[in-house]
């Protein structure tokens, strides 16, 4: 169980941090508190004490979304629950609807932010992906002798491991900024033990732009999660899509060159299998939501894998 | 203890209370304002026993601080229903039969509550997506989703409320829809389970567990524990008065460990304290010095001599073998055409009912020890307990408490005894509510078989002889082993007429958990066997799986293998059934290439999707 002495609800960006310089190295920040209270529980962290609690989700500077310069900036507040319901994001960034749906439920997506998921790590995050893709990156803000540090980084480059990340003591993640969506489709495909409320065994993130003149990829982005210590995007995949027709040979041309995405050391050979359906549903799906169908020619005797 | 202030509104009632600022909001309700409607199903946020609405917006209150509470609005399943009129999801509830033992139904309704108070029109996909963060282990979430849609219909109108009301009926109860007696408490959580139940002055129960499969307990000192602030009793081996053992067959576990362990969670030793924090802060220190002894986790492994021996006085870790003979196999097989070979082997499994093991415990003033728990055996329990504490039957009292689901595995006495020994040593009453990482940690598990079948048949399908030899990993103590031996082999060669039958059931001590009552109590397992060899044999002589088993199938007053003359047997209107209502295709089984008709259809549940709301996307056009 998770002890704690004091528990603290600062309303501004100041305020919380003038309780970071309170109780230096006894206190911890929590938002929506679904992988906090968790990990304190037998078989994980056990019986964990921490003095202070600062918990950040009513910090006024950590809300709301806005769109600036071709890039969305996120509030750190922000939560899955939000991708589902509310319209400006579900414009702009349509990928995360459908990776809020498959996280966890509705009511832990209520109260889990994003900035929470990737301040995690987990190579399971289902966050993570999508972040990637877009070009995502973090802010993450401190305050010394009374003056306040910001510093953008990648999410690419924040996520070192499994639990691993870039973030300083006494920083916040304040906002998350990324691409700018609006008119992609997208597409996220995941697997786990069971429908809700599961970690991913494998899951994959996906939005492209098609040239229709030419019925052509424009553009394409593809990332993964949960196969390896961090969620990473196929770069050299997309590469090999862009400029290419809108057929389903095309995209089946890249299941077999995603094996090596593959670095779990469990169940690989089932990661192995359903990454390279997800590869080619996820681009499917992304092309769907689009209207746009690729040329299909049917193939025979293939034997194909659904989650 | 440091303390912090929360105000809040809580089912329209202002409330302002100084409280631990370690509780989450789930213990804040339970503890702090009694409302015990929320549960804790897991602590970890998977269940949904514990939803509540916090400012009209459904939450998991179990993984929600209660230090964010603060200033919000609450509302728990008790408050729904106003002047205890239920509301039309309440009855819809009780119509359908949606509840059964009722622990996922307070977080069930809350979860379908917000389903339609978001969207009064939902479809089914949508319900169900919106009731996936709640378990039920009951129902198979049929009858729930009926009620949800029930209620949804009634109030959009499109159907009357007279829908709510019970079904008729006439003479008779047999296929009528009759609603559970209790479903109104449940469905507004009014039910106290045990975990739910308090006494003034009552105490927390922690055990201390076994990190070891097996081990000698060299030295046990509980002194430094019995100093730590709020505790009141630490109770071990040595506080048991009587004769110290306990199972459903075979009185082979001690209360707490005596001089050994023999799994990893096996009860060492056990505080009883003021809040569940002293409690477990006193189980730290607690000094266990162990001997680690050879362990032995395979059933077979554990058959071979030499093995290390799980229980003193028992050379082979054996706990039961059933030998059951009928005929003389010999003569069978010399009559068979074919002879088929193959091992099965099943895992062991899990009960997961959502309400985890729960007990109260207390010493009324004439010194009768009564303890509520949601025991599937009580009055086995109270002879049990009797020569435990060695006390009179009547002055041992067993109260029933409702069950969360037990499904068998709420035979074993695992907890009352340790909570009647707390008890009477603390002079309190005692309360003892396992985590769910505990409950899957100490309690039986479906046991594991490894079962070798042959099967001799005729051309023509008929059995001449079957020869089952099954080894099962019974765990570290009896439990119901020697029963769930016993009915393996008395199913286990099927609902066929067969001369000549030989099965052995070897129930093995191991220190693995135990093993011990689940659903079918050992038959699933061998049927697993039987039943898979059937189609196989069918594939092997050509015949379809249906007609292969109505040529051997009982027929009325048929005498099975252990000498039961059976008066009816509905096996061949069973298999009529069966196919009719699955559209059979008739055929071999292996005859009919990579595609079959009988697949899908009317009557079949579509599998589940996700994001049937996303594909709505009215509201992005509309903006």
């Amino acid at each position: 169980m998770l002890r704690c002495d004091d528990y603290y609800l600062p309303a501004t960006l100041d305020e919380a941090f003038d309780l970071i310089e309170r109780f230096p190295g006894e206190h911890r920040i929590i938002a929506g508190g679904t992988d906090l209270l968790p990990w304190a529980r037998e078989g994980r962290a056990g019986d964990v004490h921490i003095p202070v609690l600062i918990d950040i989700s009513r910090v006024a500077e950590m809300r709301g979304q806005k769109a600036q310069d071709g890039r969305i900036r996120l509030g750190a507040n922000t939560t899955f629950a939000e991708f589902l319901k509310d319209p400006f994001l579900k414009r702009h960034l349509p990928v995360m609807a459908h990776a809020a749906i498959w996280f966890a439920d509705d009511q832990l997506r209520a109260a889990a932010t994003l900035a929470g998921n990737l301040v995690n790590g987990s190579p399971a995050g289902d966050g993570i992906p999508p972040m990637v893709a877009m070009e995502g990156s973090v802010v993450l803000e401190s305050r010394k002798d009374g003056k306040r540090h910001t510093r953008t980084v990648p999410v690419a480059d924040f996520i070192q491991g499994p639990g691993k990340t870039l973030l300083e003591p006494g920083e916040l993640m304040t906002a998350i900024e990324c691409d700018d969506m609006e008119g992609w489709g997208s597409a996220f495909e995941k697997v786990g033990h069971r429908r809700s409320l599961v970690i991913s065994t494998c899951c994959v993130a996906a939005l492209v732009k098609v040239d229709w003149a030419t019925r052509r990829f424009a553009d394409v982005r593809l990332a993964i999660g949960a196969v390896g210590p961090v969620p990473c995007r196929a770069k050299e995949l997309e590469q090999s899509l862009i400029g290419q027709p809108v057929t389903a040979e095309t995209i089946r041309s890249l299941s077999d060159r995603t094996a090596g995405f593959v670095r779990s050391r469990s169940r690989q050979e089932y990661r192995r299998k359903v990454l390279a359906s997800f590869v080619e549903r996820a681009l499917g799906d992304a092309l769907d939501e689009l209207g746009i169908a690729p040329v299909s020619q049917p193939v025979h005797g293939e034997e194909r894998l659904h989650a | 203890m440091p303390k912090i202030t929360i105000q809040t509104t809580v089912n329209g009632r202002s409330v302002s209370k100084d409280v631990d600022p370690s509780l989450r909001l789930l213990d804040f309700l339970r503890e702090e304002l009694y409302l015990t409607g929320a549960k804790e199903g897991c602590g970890a946020g998977e269940c949904g026993t514990c939803s509540v609405f916090v400012d009209g917006v459904l939450m998991k209150s179990c993984l929600m601080p209660a230090g964010k509470a603060q200033g919000t609005t609450i509302e728990t399943v008790e408050g729904l229903a106003e002047r205890n009129r239920l509301t039309v999801l309440q009855q819809a509830f009780h119509k359908t039969g949606a509840s059964q033992c009722g622990y996922c139904i307070p977080g069930m309704v809350m979860a379908a509550t917000s389903c339609l108070r978001g969207n009064p029109h939902a479809s089914l996909d949508e319900i169900k997506e919106h009731l996936g963060g709640n378990i039920c282990r009951c129902t198979g979430y049929s009858k729930i989703f009926e009620a949800v849609e029930l209620a949804r219909d009634v109030l959009n109108g499109s159907v009357p409320a007279t829908a709510l009301q019970e079904d008729a009926f006439k003479d008779s109860f047999l296929g009528a829809n009759v609603r559970r007696l209790d479903a109104p408490s449940k469905v507004t959580g009014a039910l106290k389970y045990a975990g739910d139940m308090t006494m003034p002055g009552m105490l927390h129960l922690q055990v201390l567990r076994s990190p070891h499969a097996h081990a000698r307990i060299v030295s046990l000192d509980t002194s430094e524990a019995e100093r730590m602030p709020g505790v009141e009793a630490v109770v071990t081996s040595a506080d048991v008065p009587g004769v110290d053992g306990y199972g459903v067959f075979i009185h082979d576990q001690p209360v707490l460990a005596r001089g050994k362990v023999r799994f990893v969670g096996d009860a060492v030793a056990a505080i009883a304290a003021e809040t569940v924090a002293q409690a477990r802060d006193a189980l730290e220190k607690i000094k266990v010095v162990y001997e680690e002894l050879p362990a032995v986790f395979d059933a077979e492994e554990a058959m071979k001599p030499g093995a290390p021996l799980v229980h003193e006085g028992n050379t082979d870790n054996i706990c039961q073998h059933i030998p059951i003979r009928k005929g003389n196999i010999e003569d069978g097989f010399a009559k068979a055409d074919v002879i088929l070979e193959e091992t099965f082997r099943t895992q062991r499994v899990e009960h997961a009912y959502l309400e985890p093991e729960a007990g109260l415990a207390y010493v009324e003033p004439d010194g009768t020890v009564t303890i509520h728990s949601p025991s599937q055996n009580i009055t086995h329990h109270r002879h049990m307990l009797a020569h435990i504490l060695a006390m009179p039957i009547n002055k041992v009292r067993m109260i029933m408490s409702p069950v969360g689901g037990g499904f068998g595995g709420k035979e074993d006495m695992i907890y009352q005894g340790i909570l009647a020994l707390a008890a009477i040593k603390s002079r309190r009453p005692v309360r003892y509510v396992f985590t769910r990482e505990e409950s899957i940690l100490v309690s039986a598990k479906r046991h594991p078989f490894v079962m070798r079948l042959r099967m001799g048949l005729t051309k023509d399908g008929r059995i001449t002889a079957t020869h089952m030899h099954s080894i099962s990993d019974g765990g570290a103590y009896a439990l119901s082993t020697p029963g769930v031996m016993r009915k393996h082999c008395i199913l286990g060669a099927g609902p066929y007429e067969i001369d000549n039958v030989r099965i052995d059931a070897y129930g093995i001590y191991t220190n693995n958990t135990p093993s011990g009552a689940f659903r079918t109590f050992g038959a699933m397992q061998s049927l697993f066997a039987t039943e898979s060899m059937m189609d196989m044999a069918a594939e092997k002589l050509g015949l379809d799986p249906f007609e292969i088993r109505r040529i051997n199938a009982m027929r009325d007053g048929a005498v099975t293998h252990t000498q039961q003359k059976l008066g009816s047997v509905s096996m061949l209107q069973v298999l009529d059934t069966l196919e009719k209502g699955s559209r059979w295709q008739p055929g071999v089984p292996n005859g009919r290439g990579a595609t079959r008709d009988d697949l899908g259809g009317p009557g079949t549940r579509a599998p589940c999707t996700l994001g049937v709301r996303l594909r709505d996307t009215s509201d992005v056009a509309a903006e």
